[in-house]
């Protein structure tokens, strides 16, 4: 597998490379910079844009807001050692801190003025339509990128958005959400670029890790023959994040609540999606939910309770 | 094929093509950024509860936190999948801060309540809520009112979680050569906001009364009080 080599001491996208944290704790840039592209202090809402209303699936919202220049992003991180007394470190990570906490009040503000009664609905119950089994990436809230309102998805998010048959927490989600809150469709949604499933190739021993993500080596030796045709390294990595999302939603299907609720309610339908972060966009991978279904019943038959 | 609802599907799909010509319109680079950055400071995790999208409540945009999340917050030491996110946010991204969050209403913590049986592996995961009942089983007793026994459970669940967090060894050396945070945190559905339970890493100075000069605290036995200016409060550990 000389292939992979390239990535062991890259580890891709596991290892950042930004600039040292700022030396004054009070002249980091606001994370929401990096979103808004904008320099409203009070800009919460730049991050969360107006989702289509329901049944106008061509709408576009429309936006007065012209784009200002953006300042450029640099999330600090401490790969390097941080360049300022301690104290200080102190001082910035209590503000990194409060800082959630005053962009929450600024979000439960603007709710509580678009619907006063939001949250007394929220607290009533969910009723979620979908489940959402994603990736733990930092860039693709779930949410956001659907434009879904809270209530709408339940959501499990682990590295390399996996489905393993023998993990409780997983299978746990899944039983609930499809026996309790009955959702009607489960996403598996992987992403391009994905750190976890570029780690599981290198050759290297990555400790609590190795058992996780070598669910993925598994997906690239059942596939090793395609993927090994494929010259440019970034194209059979993507490949490969689309694979391992085919895969898991094979792991989706074969779980018992899932046939069982599809025999009975012709739901829940399973979806494989890929997250494009390079332009935003969800790619459908046409996954053929029946035929897999019953493909997979040949040998996986749960059907019976 | 057809599905059985098609309006919600396609809703989620067209949903993403506005947001992501709005976040371009926004900013040209947005998701060029997106593409080669991958920093986090914070990792979350939460409730599998729709109602608890991080992100959204947290105001934050995309590439600020890095997410777990399953069904009731359950941070249960030998569980392989946190282990692995665990491991990959603290060691490879090396986030600042770790939050735990829970929250009311929590569907977990209800189901704790019966003695009725979830069945299959859920029944499985529930057991150490089952625990945290049996923890606090004298106290449970003295109360009446479902969402407040729902509650308790669920900030004592976030409370054995957090001790979990600080036993597993990666979290304690990153804690000692690097700072990092852990944090205990609440989100209450029917408010929409998230106060700090003080336990974790800010345990001892949390003990401290508020610095803040408008709040006022009152102190009860295991928690204190905090009202905040605007109507604010919350119950902190002691």
């Amino acid at each position: 597998m000389t292939v992979h080599t390239r990535y062991r001491y890259e580890l891709a996208l596991c290892i950042p490379t930004h600039p040292p944290i700022p030396a004054s704790p009070t002249r980091r840039p606001d994370l929401r910079l990096l979103a808004a592209g904008c320099s409203d202090s009070n800009s919460s809402s730049h991050s969360n844009p107006p989702p289509p209303p329901p049944h106008h699936h061509h709408h576009r919202p429309t936006f007065s807001s012209s784009s200002s220049s953006s300042q450029p992003p640099s999330t600090p991180t401490s790969s390097e050692p941080l360049a300022m007394p301690e104290e200080d470190i102190t001082k910035y990570l209590r503000q990194s801190h409060a800082r959630v906490f005053e962009h929450n009040r600024a979000w439960v503000t603007e709710q509580t003025k678009k619907d006063p009664e939001f949250f007394v609905k929220l607290s009533a119950g969910q009723k979620p339509e979908y489940l959402w089994i994603g990736c733990s990436d930092s860039r693709i809230p779930a949410e956001q990128i659907t434009g879904l309102q809270p209530g709408e998805a339940f959501i499990h998010r682990n590295i390399a958005n996996l489905v393993n048959n023998i993990d409780l927490n997983v299978m746990s989600v899944i039983q609930y959400a499809v026996r309790h809150l009955e959702v009607k469709h489960i996403i598996v949604c992987g992403h391009y670029g994905c750190g976890g499933v570029k780690a599981a190739m290198t050759p290297q021993d990555l400790g609590i890790l190795n058992p996780w993500l070598r669910n993925i080596r598994d997906v690239y030796r059942q596939h090793s023959e395609e993927l090994d045709a494929i010259p440019d390294e970034s194209a059979r990595y993507n490949r490969l994040v689309e694979l391992n999302v085919i895969e898991q939603c094979r792991n989706v299907i074969k779980s018992a609540a899932v046939q069982q609720s599809y025999s009975k309610n012709k739901y829940p339908i399973v979806h494989g999606w890929v997250f494009g972060l390079d332009d935003g966009l969800l790619k459908d991978l046409n996954i053929g939910f029946e035929d897999m279904l019953a493909e997979i019943q040949k040998i996986y038959n749960l059907e019976d309770s | 094929m057809t599905y059985p609802n098609d309006d919600e599907f396609l809703y989620a799909l067209s949903s993403n093509q506005a947001w992501a010509s709005y976040k371009s319109h926004q900013n040209p680079a947005f998701f060029k950024t997106l593409t080669n950055e991958h920093a986090p400071s914070i990792l979350w995790i939460g409730c599998a509860d729709s109602r608890v999208p991080e992100t959204t409540i947290l105001g934050l945009p995309p590439g600020a936190v890095f997410v777990h999340r399953n069904f009731a917050n359950i941070i249960s030491p030998t569980d392989i999948n946190t282990a692995a996110v665990i491991e990959h946010a603290v060691v490879n991204l090396k986030v600042k801060h770790i939050i735990l969050c829970g929250h009311s209403a929590c569907d977990g913590a209800r189901a704790t309540l019966t003695d009725s049986r979830a069945g299959g592996v859920l029944e499985t995961w529930l057991t150490s809520l089952r625990v945290v009942r049996a923890q606090l089983a004298s106290q449970l007793a003295t109360i009446r009112d479902d969402h407040t026994k729902e509650i308790m459970i669920a900030e004592k669940n976030v409370e054995v979680g957090v001790a979990v967090l600080m036993a597993n060894s990666t979290v304690q050396e990153h804690i000692k050569s690097r700072g990092l945070e852990v944090h205990g945190c609440f989100f209450d559905i029917s408010s929409g906001r998230i106060r700090d339970l003080g336990l974790g890493t800010r345990m001892s100075t949390r003990r401290a009364p508020s610095t803040n000069g408008t709040a006022e605290t009152v102190r009860g036995k295991h928690a204190q009080l905090v009202f905040r200016e605007g109507g604010v409060a919350g119950m902190e550990a002691r």
